[in-house]
């Protein structure tokens, strides 16, 4: 039988018809033993009592995660001796943007800024038929 | 011969390779890795031969940059948004000796825009531009890149490529005669 978690809500008792606190929700799920066992060593190390503080806490680190992913960032560990890790997790691997490049600063003259403002703020030039078969390629 | 274009990897043997043109050719072997696994400042793509993977055919270098739209002649920045100009730099360009004529400049300048594109869509990029050779500014014209005014005299010249044309040609079949 899968042990169970819940992160159960706190009662609230709300201070007057005109202010309703937000309604919170409850969140149960079904664990296998090996992971509610997990659940409770990782309890244990981070000195946490209650599955809600767990919760928030591992969402808080998800979200961040996937922020992170979103922007084209790796998640590294680095030991103390200079050894990296990059975390490669399927799930976060689908909010990555598919193609990412690092930045590089151009050294520009006046003239060719003028230049590239005139083109770029103008209607495009039509695309040549080479262009053409190389996007159809 | 089947060639795929992907990412360089650090066991592709880059030694064999020459372009007939050394700052590209000690680019490859010596910087290219480096500046794109340990100090992010260009990725290198590069065409192999499914029969051999990790020989190098050819290969391009892109990275991301801007242009500041501060130093922009106020005439121009109307029809900008007020920010710098996001933009794809085709840092290098090159194709083994061994293999022109094969149309493998054409296979990677190809792969280049289309991942200029997906850029673009992804995180935004108005334009791709490329610091050509002289001799080969005539090339990279027949792909719609056009030289920008003031670049010097002598040395590479600084050619543009606005993406909306990028985009256009995507949707565009090519004329009778070219198809030829």
């Amino acid at each position: 039988m899968p042990s169970s978690v819940k992160a159960e809500s706190k009662k609230v008792t709300p201070l007057s018809a005109k202010t309703p606190s937000p309604r919170k929700l409850k969140f149960q799920a079904d664990l296998a033993p090996s992971e509610d066992s997990m659940v409770r060593v990782l309890k244990a190390e981070l000195q946490m009592t209650s599955n809600t503080d767990f919760l928030s806490d591992a969402l808080a680190l998800l979200r961040w995660a996937v922020s992170e992913r979103k922007r084209g960032h790796h998640i590294v560990s680095e030991s103390s001796t200079g050894v990296r890790k990059i975390l490669l997790f399927p799930r976060l691997e689908r909010v990555a943007p598919e193609v990412t490049l690092p930045h590089v600063d151009i050294q520009w003259t006046d003239k060719e800024l003028e230049s590239l403002a005139e083109l770029a703020s103008g209607q495009p030039a039509a695309p040549t038929n080479a262009l053409i078969r190389a996007m159809r390629q | 011969m089947a060639v795929t274009i992907r990412r360089l990897e650090e066991s592709d043997e880059v030694e064999d390779f020459d372009c007939g043109d050394e700052p590209l050719n000690n680019y490859l072997k010596r910087h290219a890795w480096t500046n794109q696994q340990k100090v992010s400042i260009g990725v290198t793509y590069v065409a192999a031969d499914e029969s051999a993977p990790h020989g190098v055919l050819g290969y391009f270098t892109l990275a991301t940059s801007s242009a500041p739209r501060d130093r922009f002649p106020q005439k121009y920045v109307r029809g900008l948004p007020p920010y710098d100009l996001p933009l794809i730099l085709l840092a290098r360009l090159a194709v083994d000796k061994r293999f022109y004529g094969k149309g493998l400049g054409h296979a990677l300048i190809s792969e280049a825009l289309k991942i200029t594109v997906r850029v673009a869509d992804e995180v935004g990029c108005r334009c791709i531009i490329t610091d050509a050779y002289p001799d080969k500014a005539g090339w990279y014209a027949r792909y719609g890149f056009l030289p920008l005014e003031g670049t010097t005299t002598i040395g590479p010249i600084r050619m543009f490529l606005d993406v909306r044309t990028i985009r256009r040609a995507m949707s565009q079949e090519s004329s009778p005669a070219e198809r030829e």
